[in-house]
């Protein structure tokens, strides 16, 4: 495999891990944050402290600090969840810009905005590989599970999910615990990738990217997340001569997305070949009907 | 007969307005209680501090022997009361089925950490709560809407998805809020026949909010009367029918004769 | 020291109240937060610098242009996404997120249309005044008068007009307001007109104090956090957490360091949501479930 492939591989890697944790929020329980690009900051800096300045290796550095970031956002949601959803987006914007804020004031531990320098590389391709599967089946299987179904109720009417039992502030709490430490876990192998970072990489620009790429590949679905991340890392790698454009694209397909087809690529539904393979008899088979799609999904 | 449900001197206020005040109620098991009254009597607002959630000023709720006040919508739900809304508040974006199965999640006794490995705990459960949603659908007549969105549901085949939801829960106490809204007398006469049949099957006792007095006065053991917070009359439905002050909160003074 | 710090600190305050004041009025109507408002601000900022610059208006005209096409701007939104949405009844959550998106895309196509680099409003003369033991450049005064005259005429036309009274019938409550006859529409737009031109006027007079560049809108954070502070949805308590804002972010460049003004900011954020999350001015409402 050549250096650019594993290159970009692993930046793709990176990517769904952390847009996996904002789907699990936003896509299944719909929560919005502007703090996540903050969690991945904690996760970086974290990891890139412990393997540095204590010389821990890297499996427990990513462990650490991605648990720590789960922590952080524990803390955060317990004083903050119980405010209405504007507030909460508040509240976590606050957070995501004071960690970048903090971390490029306390200079004698994380090198300012100068930034945080020889970080060695431990991430490669096997470790990106490993980590995606793993945080994809637990994504999957979360879900798919009682808890999932939680998320999902609290997502679609938080009254008459707690009038049928379920804890809502705990659900919220689990969300935005998995979706931080998901975030974590992705700046530490981000750090250990790039060998130095900034605090100004985890801007407020990177929280609202996170959210993006889940909204474009459709709130609701964990393989939408994953294409739409697809989609978003590869697309100004395979068009170069976009690359300056990439950010203003993503901001106008968005706004389409959200204003004409607010579920994205797969919204409320996941990625299925048989779905595919029978999308694609009817249309061949016979006449070619625009927006069958759609039907399909309202009958 | 054992008392399932005790309110004492139960009191909510809005800003200056008495939504509800010093409201008590004692309800047997196997009894259906109706709540009737003007709007703005203060009607839903007793089932929103049965549920728990509003916080009441003043008084006391008793379930099953249980102090209930203050406490938490999901505990007060988990403990068995069961409740529909008066606007609709299903899952839109979910199946029929899907709203039942979430509803029974509390049948459920896997952690998370069966649940990733599958374990055969997993897949029964899961399978028997399926079965469960399958058989309450058909309870409320809409087994073949499952697979159905619920928002796409018509509205009065909404209203029966929500007590299926509800009974989901394995209630012993099912509150009910205006359940014939929007039907006509047909529809409201089967709808009696259809609470009383889910109250015997399933060993419920309710307490319903319902306008439609042919609904009260064939399904009521007992109904209270409620204007401005106050409770103004309680009595067997045929009693309450008569009483002045009732039709004068219902009509206005100058049909009472 | 202290006085002169506090001079400026309300002429930057009054800045970021002319933002403010729009993030509250549009949050009072539709219950969102309108992210892309400071790219209002930057848009307003860049018509009036390159008419300056390039179509060599003169300075007053230039500004004139620039609030117009902020308020255009900040209409077109509305226009485009924001009403589609509601009539799609999505959830507001899709709001804040299509406001997100507008806030990417004109940051974005800012930088590609005009470039990353820094512009400088020119021919601006700085002259001192001096009061008492004060000194004020011409440029604060300016801005001091101007936000002050706009928000007075702002709070004057919300409280003691029939538009006024129109507005906060909608905000109180759209439904029941499009029964007795409002066109809520005409006034959600007329509201989004009207706090896209204070935002453009905000972002020229930030414009002309620093400089203008593509994500000068980012400011707008401080004068949201402002709204929060008094109260989302309050007008006159916007004012005041703008006020607040800007004194505190003066005091603390001045007495401690520039690098922790904005951890103040959002510390002050934090704590506010804490304690008393529906701001100084809010008032705490049960919502009737």
């Amino acid at each position: 495999m050549s250096s650019y492939v594993e290159g970009v591989a692993i930046l793709l890697g990176l990517n769904i891990i952390a847009v996996l944790g904002v789907s699990i929020l936003t896509g299944f329980t719909r929560l919005f944050s502007f703090g996540n690009a903050g969690f991945m900051a904690i996760g970086a800096y974290g990891s890139a402290i412990l393997t540095t300045k204590y010389g821990i290796p890297f499996i427990p550095a990513i462990i650490i600090s991605a648990a720590f970031s789960g922590l952080i956002a524990y803390l955060i949601g317990a004083l903050t969840l119980k405010l209405r959803g504007d507030y909460f987006l508040i509240a976590t914007l606050g957070f995501g810009e004071s960690v970048r804020v903090l971390f490029a004031y306390i200079e004698p531990i994380t090198g300012g905005a100068r930034g945080f320098t020889a970080i060695p590389k431990y991430t490669n391709f096997y470790i990106t590989a490993i980590s995606v599967v793993i945080a994809f089946i637990f994504a999957w299987n979360l879900v798919h599970s009682k808890t999932g179904r939680d998320l999902i109720a609290v997502r679609e009417q938080e009254a008459a999910a707690e009038a049928v039992g379920i804890n809502t502030f705990a659900s919220k709490q689990l969300a935005f615990v998995i979706s931080a430490v998901y975030a974590g876990w992705a700046g530490a192998l981000y750090s250990h990738n790039l060998t130095f970072i900034t605090p100004e990489m985890f801007n407020l620009a990177k929280s609202a990217e996170l959210t993006i790429t889940t909204v474009i590949g459709g709130l609701g679905s964990l393989t939408g997340s994953v294409l739409g991340t697809l989609l978003v890392t590869l697309l100004p790698e395979l068009f170069r001569s976009l690359a300056s454009y990439r950010m203003l694209i993503y901001g106008i397909a968005v706004v389409a997305v959200i204003v004409l087809k607010p579920d994205g690529l797969y919204g409320y539904r996941e990625f299925s070949i048989n779905r595919i393979i029978s999308y694609l008899k009817k249309v061949f088979v016979k006449a070619p009907k625009k927006g069958a799609d759609i039907v399909e999904r309202n009958t | 007969m054992n008392e399932i449900l005790k309110i004492e001197k139960l009191s909510k206020y809005f800003g200056g307005v008495k939504a509800v005040h010093n409201f008590n109620l004692s309800l047997q098991e196997g009894k259906i209680h109706g709540l009737i009254g003007p709007n703005g009597a203060g009607k839903t607002t007793i089932f929103n501090l049965i549920t728990g959630i509003y916080k009441p000023m003043d008084g006391n709720i008793i379930f099953c022997n249980q102090d209930i006040t203050g406490k938490k919508p999901y505990s007060i739900a988990r403990l068995g009361i069961g409740r529909t809304f008066q606007n609709i508040k299903l899952f839109a974006n979910l199946t029929a089925l899907q709203n039942v199965i979430i509803a029974g999640n509390q049948d459920i006794t896997y952690n998370l950490l069966e649940s990733f490995l599958r374990t055969v705990k997993f897949r029964k459960e899961e399978k028997s709560l399926r079965e469960k949603a399958m058989m309450l659908l058909e309870t409320v007549g809409l087994a073949d809407m499952a697979d159905k969105m619920a928002s796409n549901l018509p509205y009065g085949h909404q209203r029966k998805l929500e007590i299926a939801r509800a009974l989901a829960l394995n209630p012993r106490l099912l509150l009910l809020d205006e359940p014939a809204a929007g039907m006509n007398t047909e529809e409201s006469k089967e709808l009696v026949t259809f609470i009383y049949d889910i109250k015997e099957r399933f060993n419920l006792t309710i307490l319903i909010i319902e306008h439609h007095m042919d609904v009260i006065s064939n399904l009521c053991d007992e109904c209270t009367v409620l204007n401005f917070g106050e409770t103004i009359c309680r009595g067997c439905p045929s009693t309450v029918k008569r009483d002045r002050l009732v039709i004068e909160a219902y009509l206005g003074e100058e049909y009472v004769c | 020291m202290f006085i002169q710090q506090l001079a400026n600190g309300i002429s930057v305050g009054g800045i970021y109240a002319l933002m403010a004041t729009g993030y509250a009025l549009i949050y009072s109507l539709l219950g969102f937060s309108n992210w892309a408002h400071g790219e209002v601000a930057m848009i307003g900022a860049y018509i009036a610098i390159i008419s300056v610059l390039n179509a060599k208006f003169p300075l007053p005209i230039a500004i004139i242009i620039g609030i117009i096409i902020a308020g255009v701007f900040s209409f077109i939104n509305e226009k485009i996404a924001y009403k589609r949405i509601r009539d799609n009844k999505s959830p507001t959550m899709f709001l804040m997120i299509a406001a997100m998106g507008l806030s990417t895309t004109y940051q974005n196509a800012a930088t590609n249309i005009f470039g990353a680099k820094f512009k400088i409003f020119p021919g601006l003369f700085a002259v001192a005044f001096h009061i008492g033991k004060i000194t004020i450049g011409s440029l604060d005064l300016i801005s001091l008068i101007v936000s002050l005259v706009s928000l007075v005429v702002l709070d004057i036309t919300i409280n003691h007009t029939k538009v006024g009274l129109g507005i906060r019938s909608v905000a109180s409550n759209s439904y029941t307001a499009s029964l007795m006859g409002i066109n809520v529409d005409r006034y959600i737009s007329l509201v989004f007109l009207v706090a896209g031109m204070y935002a453009g006027c905000a972002g020229i007079l930030l414009g002309m104090k620093y400089t203008v560049y593509p994500t000068m809108g980012n400011v707008a954070l401080k004068a949201f956090i402002s709204s929060v502070l008094g109260g989302l949805g309050s007008v006159r308590g916007a004012i005041i957490g703008a006020l607040v804002i800007g004194i505190m972010e003066t005091m603390v460049t001045a007495y401690l360091s520039s690098g922790l003004r904005d951890l103040f900011t959002f510390m002050l954020l934090v704590i506010i949501l804490l304690v008393k999350p529906s701001g100084l001015m809010g008032v705490h409402v049960e919502e009737k479930a």
